[in-house]
């Protein structure tokens, strides 16, 4: 692990990851790491908020720990449960011993049946690892306000076991996609960082680095695209990495640039709404204008 | 200045100090929560920065430090040129007026510098509240839905829907033991039987907690009253999202059932459309017409878990005799009448409107609905 992984450091470690960023998210990812605070990542859907979780474990060489949020998350799907089924067996294979019920109890709710969850993995790890909690905006607030319990003491206590401590307190990444606000308090336990969808330029360099072998012309192409696309009212606005698998499909037929029925045919891979679908493919005319207008300048 | 003494750069050091804890006040001032503990982050912060590495480093350090949302983000790096460039300019002002750096008082200084104190730091009392009240939607969350621009109305479904969905999730969502259920309880199970050495003979079953209550939505979507319906029916249904027993009725001079029209994910367009068709009978508006309409043909809706919201502004150019009847008969059956009138909003409201008057007896909740705050006070209520 990186003792004291500098500015300079952190950036060199994202690009090797080939995470293509700017300035302030490498500040926010590498103040997280110096200050080992939890870091808050809010942003449209498809911009690379859980890919940096990703790149910091690898970076960091450690592992990944995930948690998925969803409505009706709760204490047992995120810290622990207890094998039924193994404690039932456990009990009918001591049924005809001279074991007392105290003594099969005890025996039952012992390390032995218990099944770790993500955030009992996390702080029970044998090294810092990354904790990622994906989405915890579909999670609802009583676990919210769980998670910041756990977060702020490291510490988790098991009623027939006792409270384990946390060995390495875990580096924390926390994504949202805003589908509800989150409480105050969470917020202030994070740093925050609110990551848009790129611009142009910043979109073009990564559908470079990830696909190396495009049109160079196809790329720029897409990107003008995509940017306009994302100006109008769509249900589900494409992110990047929807723009990634566009560039990677149009670059695995050999074209070179886009024309109108191209774009008509491939659009699924795009817009994953019948009803974006139907408003881009009767504007297109008009969105073509604009792209042609933009390359040839180019 | 440049080439420091020892004390040259305390001095400096304290001048920095200082200025980060004013530029913390004066981000606070614009909405940011900042309190000790993310002062001494920042500071904390800036320590690891091997001591500013460039501006940038800097700035963004501040930026991850101190903000906590995407505004807060959106206008940092504006607040931050400001207040720095302010500075400089107080400070070269001042260096230049008082070039031996000897204390003076107060009222001595030149006017720019109190110009700048007050402008950084204004009131200290409208400071204090300021930072107390706070909260991240407080600016658009008292403002009538009437006095937003079309620019602000994507924003504001937005945090309409946000705030009708945190509601929606805070519903509700534990087990409740039953008798009859596909899920089966191991963790009762296993610790009933226990004591029969795990003999499974008494099984238990959970299910998620239900939630019972109906609520009847009835908006009045003549012209004055259209926007708030809107806004009212699109804030039901997104807190609906757990809870799916919602039937909505709109009217001007007849009442019609939207429930099934607005089921499809369309929601806004086909409510617009909707509200349009009502009101090309449009006439002035019957409420007591409408109503009763409710009534006659829907009555097997209303019982006592049925919660009522009506949001109209009493205006009624029917028979008030029909209104008084038909909210008597609601009255009477639903579990909860709740009336909106977004007029309320307004402080000198006074419910003299004649159709107003004749309801108000037969109404437990009388409140505006008329900005973010009234419905968000409402959802609470229909928890």
């Amino acid at each position: 692990m990186l003792s004291h992984p500098s500015l300079e450091k952190v950036r060199d470690m994202l690009a090797q990851q080939g995470y293509i960023t700017e300035a302030s998210i490498v500040m926010s990812v590498f103040l997280a790491m110096e200050l080992k605070k939890p870091l808050l990542i809010e942003g449209p859907a498809g911009v690379g908020k859980t890919e940096i979780a990703k790149v910091m474990a690898s970076a960091l060489n450690t592992e990944l720990i995930r948690l998925q949020c969803y409505e009706g998350l709760d204490a047992t799907h995120a810290l622990y449960e207890w094998n039924y089924q193994q404690q039932l067996l456990q009990l009918k294979l001591e049924e005809h011993t001279d074991k007392t019920v105290e003594e099969k109890e005890k025996n039952i709710f012992s390390d032995r049946f218990l099944l770790k969850r993500p955030l009992l993995q996390a702080i029970t790890h044998h090294k810092t690892p990354v904790l990622l909690i994906d989405e915890i905006d579909r999670a609802d607030e009583e676990f919210e306000s769980f998670l910041l319990e756990v977060l702020s003491d490291w510490q988790i206590t098991i009623p027939e076991i006792g409270t384990i401590k946390a060995t390495h307190i875990p580096q924390v990444i926390v994504t949202s996609n805003r589908v509800r606000e989150l409480s105050e308090a969470l917020r202030r336990r994070c740093m925050y960082l609110w990551i848009d969808y790129p611009d142009f330029d910043k979109e073009l360099q990564i559908v470079r680095a990830k696909t190396p072998q495009i049109d160079e012309r196809l790329a720029e192409q897409i990107c003008t695209f995509m940017q306009e696309v994302r100006q109008m009212r769509l249900e589900k606005v494409p992110g990047i990495a929807e723009t990634l698998d566009w560039a990677q499909a149009l670059a695995a037929l050999h074209i070179d640039h886009l024309e109108k029925e191209l774009v008509e045919s491939t659009l699924g891979i795009v817009l994953k709404d019948w009803t974006d679908i139907r408003e881009v493919s009767t504007s297109l005319s008009e969105l073509f204008e604009k792209v042609g207008a933009i390359s040839k300048l180019g | 200045m440049e080439h420091g003494t020892k004390k040259d750069i305390i001095q400096r050091r304290t001048d920095l100090s200082s200025n980060l804890l004013g530029f913390c006040r004066y981000l606070r001032q614009h909405g940011f929560t900042i309190g000790p503990a993310e002062i001494s982050l920042m500071l904390e912060a800036l320590d690891r920065i091997a001591p500013f590495e460039t501006p940038e480093a800097f700035k963004e350090s501040l930026a991850a430090t101190l903000c906590r949302s995407r505004r807060q983000q959106e206008v940092f790096g504006e607040l931050y040129d400001k207040y720095w460039k302010e500075l400089e300019k107080a400070v070269n002002s001042k260096r230049l007026d008082h070039p031996e750096e000897k204390p003076k008082p107060a009222q001595s200084q030149k006017p720019s510098i109190q110009q700048i104190k007050d402008w950084l730091y204004g009131n200290k009392e409208e400071d204090i509240t300021d930072a107390a009240t706070y909260s991240p939607s407080e600016s658009i969350s008292k403002k009538d839905f009437a006095d937003f621009t079309p620019e602000e109305m994507s924003e504001l479904w937005r945090v309409l829907q946000q705030i009708a969905r945190t509601m929606a999730l805070q519903a509700n969502r534990r087990w409740q033991k039953t008798h009859r259920s596909q899920t089966m309880d191991l963790k009762n199970t296993v610790r009933q039987n226990l004591r029969r050495g795990g003999e499974l003979m008494d099984i238990r079953f959970r299910q998620p907690k239900k939630n019972r209550h109906k609520i009847v939505l009835i908006c009045d979507v003549s012209k004055s009253m259209d926007l708030y319906s809107q806004f009212l029916l699109q804030f039901i249904y997104t807190f609906q999202n757990v809870n799916k027993k919602i039937e909505s009725f709109i009217f001007s001079t007849s009442l019609q059932r939207v429930t099934h029209a607005l089921k499809g994910y369309q929601f806004r367009e086909s409510l617009s459309r909707l509200s349009e068709e009502v009101n090309t009978w449009s006439g002035g508006t019957r409420i007591g017409f409408s109503l009763n309409q409710f009534i006659e043909q829907y009555n097997r809706l209303l019982n006592r878990r049925t919660t009522v919201i009506i949001l109209s502004d009493g205006w009624d150019t029917g028979e008030v005799d029909v209104l008084e009847k038909s909210m008597r008969k609601i009255s009477s059956k639903a579990g909860r009448v709740i009336w909106l009138n977004p007029l309320a909003g307004n402080p000198d409201f006074k419910p003299e409107v004649k159709g107003m008057q004749i309801a108000m007896p037969y109404i437990d909740i009388f409140t505006s609905g008329h900005n973010i705050e009234s419905l968000r006070s409402l959802a609470r209520s229909l928890r």
